[in-house]
């Protein structure tokens, strides 16, 4: 019964191409650590699925809802920091601890997003950096954690029950690429669902939505707390596989920042958008830094934010709107017409930005 | 007065002066903001800019920085300009988060430009004509500080007369508020964002200028000063002038204080703090639109 | 000119396209090692090169270099180990090449980096990573791939108490060091009678800060002095006022720094700013001794004290630090302080180890390195000497020293009977200068 509405919710709408096209590259992904035996490359690969997948699980209240938050550092700490709290106080199962630490980031985002929903515009995207800073400084200062000093993650046995893989990187590469396939098919079921209708017609014109009696704020939590839950199964996974937490790795600024580029970057409120984005942006990152960076003058950077100018300045709808062309369904605007443009689907009204 | 008394007196002034600072900052980016509805997450580099060029000025033709204060304003006001006319006008119909994301490529790519130019080394200028402190009933107060604060309020006060008092003002206020009917009365949007941007980068030109008497250089000078400045001119009320100069010295006397009586680990989360609290009770910040 | 698709798609189709290629061939063509003779002995080294500590990750990067020079050249002047001759004797004149990495302060760029270099770039050791909580994942990537990691700056305590076989630390690490504070204090108040008995503690707020605070705190204790003020404060802030308002209340007998550059020059001026005036400050190494403190600060630096490892008038007991140094200062720029004086021990210790191995096999190397038993006269460095505690790989031998800030200059001042200049304290009040 599941089964087949999965099927039916991943065959709809899929031409005979996109499919094949699928196929292959699933099957260029699923071979990938044979073929490429060399960590360094897996480990790319790695960064790329667990970046991919924090992208899609922002896109859900920051592409579809339209709800730009820069604090989802918040919960991929919370996440890590919950089961290797659990793991190395008191033995817990790490893949437990996952399950708990997704526990406590969706009651995290639901305390954080009550109040912060209220706002819109700019003035919900800096409360999101402040609620992120101060949840960062919080667990800097907090010896019980470790504080300043981090958290190492006890080191066990190379097994799938203990999260942990020493002698190989294999393991950490399907765990990363299951857990992107996840958050893939939960946008996709959002996007197809009512919850996705709610979350399109909120992030058009609120006001009219609310006016149709859809209660905003609710299904911007709900939006919220899944984006919260994916993220911090992200977390639990970068805490198993680096081995060693702090503050700074896992709760930043910049880690929110990035993770919002990379959905940007590809495209918001696509499926495919994030995967894009994340395939260009680490891959770029990491390059640069080899290639250019050792020389200690961080040129790598200059490039990449030269890059970032530019894909914003000549493709604002990120990278899946040019492949998707100018051929986007349209959805009747909810309220009213205005003048037509291609990118307005993505758009927010210019009413939520003045406050 | 009692040293308690003191060292609180001493701790006021010192959060007024940093606020100030703050403020003088802000201001430019409100500007921004109040014109075009955009946020321009690059602002706290385009300071860094600022205070690069009075320190390369004065390195290389020993110009001290209150002399080359016109040229670096100058110089940030073309910038202004510039980046306006080769990256935000293109933007101009984008979706909100793909403007904050070119301005944010536009961090990244300053930060590591001066990275990249003029090394991750921190500069200081050594003996600026405007150094040493005053002490006024035992308080002592850093005239360096003291003149950027002078110049924070003078800036803050020229910018608002500029916006509120002036014919062109009027058509930057006017393009603010809907920009078809003005460009119906003849007013051409695309100079005013342009006059904007100058304008706001201008501001920061001159903070530049005079931070850099008593402020290290270096290339990441920008983040430091970047963030707060956008808390502040949101919670002042974006693209309000008067807002974003009260903001500044709020957050400033907050964060000292803050720092002293709660511990400075958690002056920062004082400063958030606060920030959501009025944000969320008011949510158009302190002062609304102007 | 483009528009906007074809400029998209072609960005599109170049990052998938740099993504594969990059991931399918090594970034770099490197000779493989043969048996012999050696061409090459390949090494990585990780530091922060780009970002807040990069003016400190470009000494390092010299201080390692210097050493490949001395190494690779003919020095017989130089009582160094292998600098008499060019090369490494055992494995026929073969020379040394440092690949550097950047880890940008992040410790998962940090294994990604060790990872890399082992598996791509094929070192037979790795040299790293100053940032402590760096060198924790660094070094934990090398133990997997059984690569001995030599760590010659990174100083939190926690580094050698992991069981690991392949992790090696020439530097003491900061627990010694703030027993060395303490030390210092018994000496002050015991051959000068100058007597301390409540500390201020302000430390930032990483791995290294809080763990310095940790150590100082807890031996404050130990020791019996009173803690009247414990500021951890967040690193790379725009502002101070609040913490030495706090420093200024509470008016300590000395005040303990640890405190990376940025904020130790921005404290020192603060200092100046408010005229606080304590009757010394103790300082934690790091930003305090950065060439780059005094370079800004100038004469606003003078009289503080700082833990190091390492000074310039050591060339009063050993000549040939001065030497050295000026070959350093020739090539960066600058003089060698703790940070490069202990990269570059850090090299040749390494380089020593693989001539006695006579092979590049990590693990004749890394048994070679348990072996290590450099005499204090053949380094540079003010220890007895450099070996190798067989369980934690802990050099024992290692102490720090006392510098005072005097004439816009570092000089020891303790131990006394190492000291090139006698103690200024209390530290003259700002208004005195």
């Amino acid at each position: 019964m599941v089964s087949e509405k999965i099927k039916h919710l991943a065959l709809q709408r899929i031409p005979w191409s996109a499919a094949i096209i699928l196929a292959a590259v699933g099957l260029l992904l699923l071979t990938f650590p044979f073929l490429f035996t060399r960590p360094f490359p897996q480990h790319l690969m790695i960064m790329i699925f667990l970046f991919a997948m924090l992208g899609q699980a922002w896109n859900i209240v920051g592409g579809y809802a339209g709800q730009v938050s820069l604090g989802h550092a918040v919960f991929f700490g919370m996440g890590a920091y919950t089961s290797t709290v659990l793991v190395s106080r008191w033995g817990v199962n790490p893949w437990l601890g996952m399950l708990v630490g997704a526990v406590v980031a969706v009651a995290a985002s639901i305390i954080i997003g009550y109040p912060c929903f209220k706002l819109t515009g700019p003035y919900f995207v800096i409360a999101t950096i402040a609620a992120g800073e101060i949840v960062q400084i919080l667990f800097i200062n907090w010896e019980w954690v470790g504080g300043a000093r981090g958290l190492f993650v006890p080191l066990l046995e190379e097994s799938l029950p203990n999260f942990q893989f020493h002698s190989t990187k294999v393991p950490y590469y399907y765990i990363a690429l299951a857990m992107l396939v996840l958050s893939i098919l939960v946008v996709r079921w959002i996007e197809r669902s009512r919850l996705g209708y709610y979350l399109r017609a909120i992030k058009e014109d609120i006001d009219a939505a609310r006016g149709l009696g859809i209660d905003a704020t609710k299904y911007k939590l709900i939006a919220m707390a899944i984006s919260a839950l994916l993220t911090a199964l992200g977390g639990t996974f970068y805490a198993q596989y680096v081995l060693y937490i702090d503050p700074a790795s896992v709760l930043p600024l910049s880690l929110s920042i990035q993770v919002c580029l990379i959905a940007i970057l590809g495209g918001v409120a696509t499926l495919w958008g994030p995967l894009i984005g994340a395939l260009i942006l680490i891959p770029m990152a990491e390059f640069t830094r080899v290639y250019l960076g050792g020389g200690g003058r961080a040129l790598h950077l200059v490039v990449y934010g030269a890059l970032v100018v530019l894909v914003a300045v000549f493709q604002p709808g990120g990278l899946m709107a040019l492949v998707k062309g100018l051929k986007l369904p349209r959805l009747a605007p909810i309220g009213g017409e205005s003048k037509p443009s291609p990118s307005r689907i993505y758009e927010s009204t210019d009413h939520e930005t003045r406050g | 007065m009692t040293p308690q008394a003191l060292l609180l007196a001493q701790t006021v002034v010192s959060g007024l002066l940093v606020g100030l600072m703050f403020s003088l900052i802000a201001v430019g980016l409100a500007l921004i903001y109040g014109v075009m509805g955009l946020v321009n997450f690059a602002h706290g580099d385009l300071l860094m800019l600022s205070m690069y060029a009075a320190f390369w000025l004065h390195k290389l033709f020993s110009l001290d920085p209150l002399l080359s204060l016109p040229l670096c304003t100058l110089l940030l006001f073309l910038l202004g300009i510039t980046i306006y006319r080769l990256v935000v006008k293109r933007i101009l119909d984008a979706p909100k988060i793909s403007q904050i994301f070119a301005t944010f490529g536009l961090v990244v790519f300053f930060r590591n430009l001066a990275h990249f130019l003029w090394s991750p080394d921190y500069r200081l200028i050594r003996e600026p004509f405007l150094r040493g402190r005053l002490e006024v009933f035992g308080i002592y107060v850093s005239i360096p500080q003291l003149v950027a604060s002078i110049g924070a309020v003078v800036a803050s006060g020229f910018i608002y007369w500029f916006v509120m008092k002036t014919e062109i003002g009027r058509a930057l206020r006017a393009t603010a508020e809907d920009k078809e009917a003005a460009a119906l009365m003849g007013i051409n949007s695309d100079r005013m964002y342009a006059l904007a941007w100058g304008m706001g980068a201008a501001c920061v030109g001159v903070a530049g200028a005079l931070l850099s008497n008593f402020y290290f250089v270096f290339p990441e000078v920008g983040a430091i000063f970047g963030l707060t400045a956008l808390m502040i001119v949101v919670l002042g009320g974006l693209g309000s002038i008067p807002g974003a100069f009260t903001a500044g010295i709020i957050v400033g006397l907050v964060q000292v204080l803050g720092g002293y009586f709660i511990a400075p680990a958690f002056k920062m989360v004082v400063v958030f703090l606060i920030y959501l609290v009025i944000v969320i009770l008011r949510p158009q910040g302190l002062f609304g639109k102007w | 000119m483009f528009d906007r698709r074809t400029f998209a798609s072609l960005l599109l189709a170049l990052a998938l396209v740099a993504g594969l290629t990059g991931a399918c061939k090594p970034p770099a063509p490197t000779p493989t090692p043969a048996p012999t003779p050696v061409p090459e002995v390949v090494i990585g080294a990780i530091y922060p090169l780009s970002g807040a500590l990069a003016p400190t990750g470009e000494v390092l990067k010299g201080g390692v270099e210097l050493a490949v020079e001395i190494i690779n050249g003919k020095y017989p002047d130089l009582n160094l180990p292998l600098a008499a001759e060019e090369g490494l004797p055992n494995l026929g004149g073969a020379k040394i090449k440092v690949i550097f990495g950047d880890h940008e302060a992040s410790p998962e760029k940090g294994m990604s980096e060790a990872e890399r270099l082992i598996t791509e770039e094929k070192v037979v050791a790795l040299l790293g990573c100053y940032n402590s909580s760096v060198t924790a994942t660094a070094s934990e990537a090398a133990e997997r791939h059984k690569i001995p990691f030599v760590n010659a700056s990174s100083t939190s305590p926690i580094l050698h108490t992991r069981g690991f076989k392949y992790f090696f630390r020439t530097t003491p690490h900061d627990r010694t060091f703030a027993e060395n504070f303490f030390d210092f204090l018994k000496d002050l108040k015991e051959k000068k009678g100058i007597e301390v008995k409540t500390l201020a503690i302000v430390y930032e707020d990483t791995l290294w800060g809080a763990d310095v605070g940790k150590a100082e705190k807890e031996l404050a204790e130990k020791y019996g002095y009173e803690v009247v003020a414990d500021i951890p404060y967040e690193h790379e802030t725009a502002e101070v006022t609040s913490e030495v308002m706090k420093l200024k209340a509470a008016n300590a007998d000395a005040v303990m720094m640890a405190s990376y550059i940025s904020d130790a020059i921005l404290y020192q001026r603060t200092f100046k700013e408010l005229d606080f005036n304590p009757p010394g400050i103790l300082a934690m190494d790091a930003g305090h001794i950065d060439p780059s403190f005094l370079g800004t600060v100038g004469a606003d630096g003078n009289y503080i004290l700082s833990r190091e490892v390492w000074a310039l008038d050591l060339a009063v007991k050993k000549p040939m630090v001065e030497t050295v140094n000026d070959m350093f200062k020739e090539r960066v720029g600058k003089d060698m302080d703790g940070s490069s004086a202990r990269a570059f021990t850090g090299m040749l210790v390494l380089a020593d180890a693989i001539n006695r191995a006579g092979s590049t096999d990590p693990e004749a190397i890394r048994k070679a390195l348990r072996e290590t038993d450099i005499p204090g006269d053949m380094i540079i460095m003010p220890w007895e000497g450099v070996k190798f505690d067989p369980e934690t790989g802990q050099n024992p031998l290692g102490r720090g020293i006392i510098v005072q800030v005097q004439d816009e200059k570092y000089y020891t001042v303790w131990p006394f009977d190492l000291a090139s200049r006698d103690i200024i304290w209390p530290m003259p009040t700002w208004a005195e200068r």
